[in-house]
């Protein structure tokens, strides 16, 4: 058969996956503290494609020696290596409630760092996010959109019984004159982090632990109460992206088709009897 | 393949959600003592999708093993906002606006046989007639309105003039005599996040947070002398049009965009349909 079929659909296959990264992005872009994914493309491993054939040495036993020669690396495809989320702050919005928060990230000592609230999910595990759109259920306590506890610094829930609060830039909750610092968490390489679902981020297993936030020099940050972080996803951009992957999608299509042509031709043509 | 459009049919009917809250609001845009309410996004699970765990495959990656794709959006809790909506006069006798914060007016509902005690902003008060040539003070719904002791006001007819003082004092006028005839009760919600919508205009505290506290740490009763109210007013709902316009745009764009998500799916799955 021949190899560039395989190739080919390779492309679209590849395609496909990137369209449903971006698509799963657009359906995020009012999610609050959402980070988009990116998709990445990689080429297949590359292969040594050699030339194989019999020389025939015109002496009197008439030898044929069998020769090499390699003609060069060629790559198979194209497949999506991995997705990595974009850490890029997302512009803030106003509000004007009090439970919703925004994290606000200033300089930061390495490069890719990024920090998070901490919360506990169903099994009690603690989740980084970045979605301050909490709310206080019917226990008083300080819990995300979606149930999950927000972690004050020592690793405990937080209980505002219900009451009004105000959150300090440094990200203190003043709670009746109590003051209840609320955990945010560094970490120097956010690729670590695993997205859950939920806008849960968890860190992989051998993944480097998160630091508190307030303890590491050189890091800025603060917490914006009445306002929410926005998705960092660009609809403009993704659509973009999703139109030129629609047309490479296309191509490779057409590409297939035109290998089906040449297949046919040499099922059909060659060799035709009569 | 279908990933693309379970994520954005899913993601669609939340937006929809989104719309109906907005919709309420903007309806609720003129109704008195309304507090606007306001939904998030949060996103789906991700699903792990394990690619070939092969050692070329590695060289340059920056995150863990797999690939991970979200499956859309979902809407989070509603959130109230209990901000303080404009005073809008009105010099209409019955109509009352409070001016504290976190302080609402007792409201005695009848529903299916449960009397309940409810709380609203809403200040906008008639007289209705009861038995006995008498007349009760009630909210635009019918139900009457506590008065100190938790009683509903009830005040005798043929009044010249009713007006309600600045201290929820309920001044009647009969035969050229004021006299003081009632006392509008107002409570402090002493943890405002409790409460809970219970339609109509009122706020109702859920089982679970009177399971957790008992009444009188959730709602605390205002004495005669931290009562503040302005007559002749009332408050307007803090519902703001402009930013309600906005989010509607902002919902209804959004989606477009996961319409136009379908439909490309569509097209590629007519491109996979042409290759042969």
């Amino acid at each position: 058969m021949l190899r560039g079929f395989y190739t080919a659909t390779n492309g679209m296959m590849a395609q496909q996956r990137r369209q449903e990264v971006l698509s799963n992005n657009i359906t995020n872009a009012q999610t609050p503290g959402y980070k988009q994914d990116q998709a990445t493309l990689r080429s297949f491993p590359e292969l040594l494609i050699q030339r194989m054939e019999n020389r025939d040495i015109p002496n009197s036993q008439n030898t044929t020696v069998p020769t090499m020669t390699e003609i060069g690396a060629i790559n198979s495809g194209v497949y999506v290596q991995e997705t990595i989320p974009d850490f890029v702050q997302g512009s803030l919005r106003e509000t004007g409630i009090s439970t919703d928060m925004a994290l606000v990230q200033g300089e930061t000592p390495d490069e890719e760092g990024s920090i998070f609230f901490n919360v506990q999910n169903a099994e009690g595990e603690v989740r980084y996010t970045r979605n301050g759109n909490f709310t206080v259920d019917g226990q008083g306590n300080l819990t995300t959109n979606q149930g999950h506890y927000v972690l004050d610094e020592t690793g405990n829930p937080i209980n505002t019984d219900g009451l009004d609060f105000t959150v300090t830039p440094e990200g203190v909750l003043e709670l009746d004159g109590a003051e209840v610092p609320l955990a945010v968490s560094y970490t120097a390489n956010p690729n670590d982090l695993v997205k859950n679902g939920q806008d849960l981020f968890e860190l992989n297993e051998d993944g480097e632990a998160l630091i508190d936030a307030r303890g590491v020099a050189g890091l800025q940050f603060n917490v914006q109460q009445n306002h929410l972080e926005n998705s960092n996803v660009d609809a403009a951009q993704t659509m973009t992206d999703m139109m030129q992957a629609y047309r490479s999608f296309e191509a490779n299509q057409k590409v297939v088709q035109q290998y089906d042509r040449s297949l046919d031709k040499a099922v059909n043509e060659i060799a035709r009897l009569g | 393949m279908t990933r693309m459009t379970f994520q954005a049919a899913a993601t669609m009917g939340q937006l929809q959600k989104r719309l109906d809250n907005i919709g309420n609001n903007i309806a609720n845009s003129n109704t008195v003592g309304y507090k606007n309410r306001d939904a998030n996004f949060s996103s789906l699970l991700s699903q792990q999708i394990n690619t070939e765990p092969d050692p070329t495959n590695q060289i340059g990656r920056l995150t863990p093993d797999g690939l991970r794709v979200g499956s859309g959006a979902k809407l989070g809790h509603t959130n109230i906002n209990f901000g303080q909506g404009s005073l809008q006069r009105t010099d209409r006798n019955l109509d009352v606006a409070l001016l504290e914060d976190n302080h609402l007016f007792q409201v005695a509902v009848n529903e299916n046989g449960v009397e309940e005690v409810r709380y609203t902003r809403a200040g906008n008060f008639y007289l209705t007639p009861v038995e006995g040539e008498q007349v009760m003070l009630v909210t635009s719904d019918g139900n009457p309105v506590l008065g100190q002791g938790g009683d509903p006001i009830v005040l005798a007819n043929n009044m010249d003039d009713l007006k309600i003082e600045e201290n929820g004092q309920i001044n009647v006028t009969r035969n050229g005599v004021q006299m003081i005839e009632g006392e509008l009760a107002v409570v402090e919600a002493v943890r405002p996040r409790l409460l809970e919508a219970a339609g109509n205009n009122l706020f109702r505290l859920s089982e679970q947070s009177l399971e957790n506290y008992p009444l009188e740490e959730i709602i605390n009763g205002v004495g005669f002398a931290d009562k503040n109210m302005e007559s002749g007013a009332i408050e307007a709902s803090n519902v703001d049009i402009g930013k309600q316009q906005t989010d509607m745009i902002e919902t209804q764009r959004a989606y477009q965009f996961n319409a136009r998500t379908i439909s490309m799916h569509d097209q590629m799955k007519g491109l996979i349909n042409q290759l042969r």
